[in-house]
């Protein structure tokens, strides 16, 4: 029993200091077990089906007519985006910032949320065969969601902005604060700190990727918009509460930037 | 051998039925521990001692399916293993309800563990406010599960006559 303990301590050190080879094991286990999550997704949509059918029809159909109401209301947007895009792109090139847009993206299938009940995680249709790489970061037409933490040859498990684990650099934009934006188990929202005092953030104002010199995430990537703001005068740094603008939860599409971190 | 090999299955219908049915079902946003089941089940018909070698090894298997730091599982699977092993060499009289209380107690401690030595270890978002909710559903679902789980470790664990001199 005392080697098991020592093995599993062992284990545990290796892990902590990043040893390659069990990131390794994780994926080729990953991609033994891919079919197995394809089954279990395939077995259990009838269920949750009927399960959403029975008990939440009433739901369905406000959400339905939300929607659609939704829908009318961005096709209409969906011109002045296009001519704001190309407003942007136009200004984002005049000061030499490069546009996320212009990054190619693997657009995968969420097959599978979190395994176990601690981290939050999805996993993703596509590998390493679509060009995904670990660190990658991951989208959708909202905003960031999280990051490629492994990747087997069809499949990727993505770490979600919202776990704990999970730090990104951001910048508020119209100002030049920066800061850096944590997870905290709360599926909507992001904790960022280390903002400077001298540099005034107000509520509402927009999140995105600030994409710094070593950042693992490419610049202008929309995270969130700020729900409050603390300053402390000792610390000389100020803190917010970030609305994330993308929704973790009930994913079923995602968009990997097919961007890496320069070294 | 025989015993090893039941194990060994017993282990990999674990991982899919984790993957296949356990991880979809969840009561409040949590999934119930296949892989905690087995070892505190182990521990309560074999012992603390198989109870902790079944539960590093069903520990291992579940840190191969998540990002949390390698070895946390096989660690507390193993402390769950061997608590339950130990609690029912306490018990005189045999009873389900003292068994349902024991994996409780046992799976219990597995996930305090879990979250503590991950947290020491920096693991951050372990401690959040849904913790309360995994550290009294995963004990009770393992409780529930434990029941069934003890005629498969019993199978495990009997002399095998087809077996044995197959495999001599």
């Amino acid at each position: 029993m005392i080697l098991l303990l020592l093995t599993a301590v062992t284990l545990l050190t290796l892990s902590g200091r990043g040893f390659g080879p069990l990131d390794s094991v994780r994926s080729a286990v990953g991609s033994v077990l891919a079919p197995v999550g394809d089954a279990a997704s395939w077995a259990t949509r009838p269920f949750s089906n009927a399960w959403d059918s029975a008990f939440s029809h009433d739901d369905l159909v406000a959400a339905n007519q939300r929607l659609q109401e939704e829908n009318d209301r961005l096709q209409g947007q969906v011109t002045q985006s296009a001519i704001a895009t190309e407003q942007l792109q136009e200004l984002l090139a005049l000061v030499s910032i490069p546009f996320v847009g212009d990054t190619p993206v693997a657009h995968t299938r969420v097959v599978a949320g979190t395994a176990g009940n601690f981290g939050d995680t999805v996993e993703l249709d596509k590998g390493s065969d679509a060009g995904i790489e670990v660190g990658m970061p991951v989208i959708t037409g909202r905003g960031l969601i999280g990051r490629v933490r492994l990747v087997s040859a069809s499949r990727s498990t993505v770490e979600l902005v919202t776990g704990g684990g999970f730090k990104v650099g951001f910048l508020v934009i119209g100002t030049s604060a920066v800061g850096v934006a944590q997870g905290d188990g709360d599926p909507s929202r992001l904790r960022g700190a280390n903002i400077d005092i001298a540099q005034p953030v107000t509520e509402g104002q927009i999140v995105v990727t600030a994409g710094l010199r070593g950042s693992s995430f490419p610049p202008n990537i929309p995270i969130g918009s700020i729900a409050s703001v603390r300053s402390d005068d000792a610390a000389r740094q100020s803190t917010v509460d970030i609305d994330l603008y993308a929704s973790t939860r009930d994913l079923t599409y995602a968009d990997v930037v097919l961007w890496k971190a320069a070294n | 051998m025989a015993t090893l090999i039941r194990y060994a299955l017993l282990l990999a219908t674990t991982a899919v039925l984790q993957r296949l049915l356990l991880d979809q079902i969840r009561i409040a946003d949590v999934a119930a521990d296949g892989f905690l089941v087995l070892s505190v089940a182990t521990g309560v018909v074999a012992g603390s001692r198989r109870g902790a070698v079944v539960g590093f090894a069903a520990g291992l298997a579940l840190d191969l399916m998540v990002l949390t730091p390698f070895g946390l599982g096989a660690l507390s699977s193993l402390v769950a293993g061997a608590v339950a092993g130990s609690l029912e060499r306490l018990i005189v009289h045999s009873a389900r309800t003292l068994t349902l209380a024991v994996g409780f107690a046992s799976a219990f401690v597995g996930v305090l563990f879990f979250v503590l030595v991950g947290s020491l270890l920096g693991g951050v978002g372990l401690v959040d406010g849904h913790l309360p909710v995994i550290l009294l559903l995963v004990p009770a679902t393992t409780a529930v599960l434990v029941l069934p789980v003890r005629r498969l470790i019993r199978w495990a664990e009997a002399p095998s006559r087809a077996l044995s001199p197959a495999l001599r």
